[in-house]
C-alpha cells in the first residue's frame, strides 16, 4: 500500500515536472517565434518602404506632389495618373510582346537546362568537366563583351527586329544567364539520391523516359525557382530588347518606361501642344512603374505557392 | 565483361545526347561572339562603319589597360573589395533568411512575397530610374529604407554617424541583393526529405545538431552555387564602377577594341576567382548522388 502511494506521488510529481518542462519548451518556442516575426517584419519593412512610397505617389495629384506636407496620405486619389501612364505605355501591344518573350524564354530555359544538366550530373563522358566549365564561363562573360559580334551575327541571319535573338538561345541553354539554370539543375540532381532511377533502369526504362518521368518531376522546387527567376529577369530585361528590337511597337512593356521618363514635364509646353492629358508628373511615372511590375508581382505570388514543404518523394527507405 | 563495357558505352552516348543542345548552342550562339571579341581585343579598327577592316596590334590594348590608363585599375580594385566584403554577408544572410522563411508559421506567404519585392523591383529599368534620376537624397533614403537617425547624429557627432550610415547602407545593399540567393536556398531546404529529419529526431538529435549535420550538408550544393553566383553578380552588376567605365569606353568613346581587352582582363580574373572557389569548396560540398568517382554513394 505504502509503496504504491509513494510511486503514485512520484508519478504525480514527475507528471508535474514534465508539464512545467513542456510549458517551458512551449514558452521558449513562442519567444523564438515572436523574435522571428519581429525580425521578418523589420526586414520586410525595409523592402516595403520604397514600394509603399511608389504606390502612394502613383495616386497623388499634382498639387499633392508639390505640397511638402502631404507625404503618406494624399488628399484625394488621383487615378488619372494611371490613365496617362497607360496611354504612354500603350498596354495591349506591349503587354502581348512582353508575354511572348517571357513565356517562351522561360519554357526554353526550364526544358533545356533540366535536360542538359541531367546529362552533366548523371553520365560520365569525355569532356564533361570541360562542358561544365563552359557553362560557368557563359555566365561570367559580361554581355557587353560579346554584344557587338553577337549583333553582327544575328543581323547576318536576318533576325533583327524579331524575338528570335532573345528566345531561340534559351532552348539551347543560353540566353539571359542560361548557364545559371543549368548549374542550378546540376546541383539539384547531384543532391538527389539515384536509387529510384536505378530501379527504373532495372525495370527497363530508357534514359530519356527516366529523365522525363522520374527525375524531372522530382525537381519540383528547382523548377519553381527557375521559373520565377526566369520570368522576373526576362520581364525586367531591357538590355537585349533595346539591342535587337529596333521598332517601337515590338518592345516589351517595361522598356516602354523610357517613353514615360522622357515624356513632357513642362506645363506650358503641354498646353501649347494641346497635350495636357499627356503631362508627366512623378505620379504618372510611379503609376507606369506600378503597371509594369503588377503582372509579374501577381505571377510571382501565384507561382511561389508551388513551394510546398515536405514533399515526400518516394517510399524509399534509406 | 562485354556487357559491362556496352553499358559504359551506352552511358557515354547518352551523356552526349543529353548535352547535345548545349554543344549545339555553344557552336551557334557562343563560339563566334567570344572568338570575335578576343580578336577585337588584339586589334585596332579604323571606323565603326567597316568593322572588318581591322589591324592586328598585339598586346597594345592590354598594356594600355594596365599601365597607361588611370581609371581601370582603381575601379577594378574597388569592385574586388566590394565583392569580397559583400559575398560572405549575402550568402550567410540569405541562408539565415531562407531558414526563417521555411519555418511553419502564420503569414509565411506574405513574408515571402514581401522579401522578394526587391528581387522584382531591383532588376531592370525601374531600379535604374530610382537610382539615377530624381532627388538623390530621397532615393538613397528609399533604398536604404532607414536613414541614419538624427538622434545618433546629434549625440555622437558626424564621425560616428557616418560610420553608422556606412554600416546601414552596406546592410541594405546586402538585403537588396540577396533575393535570388534566398530563393535558391529555399528550394534547397524544400528538397530535403522530411524522413531525414524524422530519423534524426528519433535518435534524439537537438535542433542545433540537426542544423549542422543534416541541413548544412544537404544545402551545401546550393551554398556553392550561391557563392559563385554572388561573385559573378557583383562583378557583372551594371552599376558597378568597372561596368560603367566599360560602357563609357565602348559606347561613348566608341573604342570597342580597348573595351574588349579590358573585359578580357576583367573576366579572366573572375574566372580565376571562381576556380579558386570551386577548389576550396570541392571537398566540403556533399552530393547524395556521386557519379563516376569510384562507385556511387
Amino acid at each position: 500500500m505504502k509503496g504504491s502511494a509513494i510511486s503514485l506521488k512520484d508519478n504525480l510529481s514527475a507528471l508535474r515536472a514534465r508539464k512545467t518542462f513542456q510549458r517551458a519548451v512551449n514558452i521558449r518556442s513562442h519567444i523564438i517565434r515572436l523574435f522571428l516575426h519581429i525580425f521578418l517584419i523589420v526586414v520586410a519593412f525595409v523592402f516595403l518602404y520604397p514600394f509603399l512610397y511608389m504606390m502612394i505617389t502613383s495616386v497623388k495629384s499634382e498639387s499633392d506632389l508639390r505640397n511638402l506636407s502631404v507625404v503618406w496620405i494624399p488628399t484625394q486619389l488621383h487615378w488619372k495618373n494611371y490613365v496617362t501612364a497607360a496611354a504612354y505605355l500603350d498596354i495591349p501591344v506591349h503587354l502581348k510582346n512582353s508575354l511572348m518573350i517571357t513565356i517562351f524564354s522561360t519554357i526554353g530555359h526550364i526544358l533545356s537546362a533540366s535536360f542538359i544538366a541531367y546529362g552533366l550530373a548523371r553520365f560520365k563522358f569525355r569532356g564533361r568537366t570541360l562542358m561544365f566549365c563552359i557553362v560557368i564561363f557563359s555566365i561570367i562573360v559580361p554581355p557587353q563583351l560579346v554584344l557587338l559580334p553577337q549583333y553582327m551575327m544575328y543581323s547576318s541571319m536576318g533576325m533583327i527586329n524579331t524575338y528570335f535573338p532573345i528566345v531561340l538561345p534559351t532552348f539551347f541553354g543560353y540566353g539571359l544567364r542560361g548557364g545559371l539554370y543549368i548549374f542550378l539543375f546540376r546541383q539539384a540532381y547531384l543532391g538527389m539520391p539515384t536509387e529510384i532511377e536505378d530501379a527504373a533502369q532495372v525495370d527497363g526504362y530508357g534514359y530519356l523516359s527516366i529523365y522525363w518521368r522520374i527525375a524531372l518531376p522530382m525537381m519540383r522546387p528547382s523548377i519553381v525557382v527557375s521559373c520565377l527567376v526566369s520570368i522576373v529577369w526576362h520581364w525586367n530585361d531591357y538590355f537585349e530588347p533595346s539591342v535587337y528590337l529596333l521598332q517601337i511597337h515590338r518592345l516589351p512593356l517595361p522598356s516602354m518606361l523610357v517613353t514615360v521618363f522622357n515624356g513632357t514635364r513642362d506645363v506650358m509646353d503641354a498646353i501649347l501642344n494641346d497635350k495636357l492629358d499627356m503631362l508627366v508628373t512623378d505620379g504618372v511615372v510611379m503609376a507606369a512603374i506600378v503597371i509594369c511590375i503588377l503582372p509579374v508581382l501577381l505571377v510571382f505570388t501565384f507561382i511561389q505557392r508551388g513551394f510546398v514543404e515536405g514533399v515526400e518523394r518516394s517510399g524509399l527507405v534509406e | 565483361m562485354r556487357r559491362e563495357m556496352s553499358i559504359e558505352k551506352r552511358k557515354k552516348v547518352y551523356g552526349y545526347i543529353f548535352t547535345s543542345p548545349f554543344i549545339l548552342g555553344s557552336l551557334l550562339f557562343f563560339a563566334y561572339p567570344i572568338i570575335m571579341s578576343l580578336v577585337f581585343s588584339f586589334s585596332q579598327y579604323k571606323n565603326l562603319a567597316n568593322i572588318n577592316e581591322m589591324k592586328f596590334i598585339g598586346l597594345a590594348n592590354y598594356i594600355e589597360a594596365f599601365f597607361v590608363n588611370v581609371n581601370f585599375v582603381p575601379a577594378f580594385l574597388t569592385v574586388i573589395r566590394d565583392t569580397l566584403l559583400n559575398t560572405p554577408l549575402i550568402v550567410l544572410f540569405s541562408l539565415f533568411l531562407a531558414f526563417c522563411l521555411n519555418k511553419e508559421m502564420r503569414g509565411r506567404v506574405v513574408y515571402r512575397t514581401l522579401l522578394f519585392l526587391p528581387f522584382i523591383l531591383g532588376s531592370g529599368l525601374i531600379f535604374k530610374y530610382l537610382m539615377f534620376t530624381g532627388d538623390t537624397e530621397t532615393t538613397m533614403e528609399l533604398i536604404n529604407g532607414i536613414a541614419t537617425p538624427s538622434v545618433i547624429q546629434s549625440m555622437f557627432g558626424p564621425k560616428v554617424s557616418n560610420l553608422f550610415s556606412v554600416f546601414f547602407s552596406r546592410i541594405t545593399i546586402v538585403l537588396w541583393k540577396s533575393g535570388l540567393q534566398i530563393l535558391l536556398f529555399l528550394s534547397a531546404l524544400q528538397n530535403i526529405s522530411p524522413s531525414l529529419y524524422e530519423s534524426a529526431k528519433c535518435d534524439s538529435a537537438t535542433e542545433w545538431e540537426i542544423f549542422w549535420h543534416i541541413t548544412i550538408p544537404m544545402v551545401s550544393p546550393m551554398i556553392l552555387i550561391n557563392i559563385v553566383y554572388t561573385i559573378i553578380d557583383s562583378f557583372s552588376d551594371v552599376n558597378n564602377k568597372v561596368m560603367l567605365y566599360f560602357e563609357q569606353v565602348a559606347f561613348s568613346s566608341l573604342r570597342f577594341d580597348f573595351a574588349a581587352a579590358m573585359s578580357w582582363i576583367y573576366f579572366l580574373f573572375i574566372m580565376l576567382l571562381i576556380s579558386l572557389v570551386f577548389l576550396i569548396m570541392r571537398r566540403r560540398v556533399f552530393y547524395s548522388a556521386v557519379v563516376g568517382k569510384g562507385g556511387r554513394r
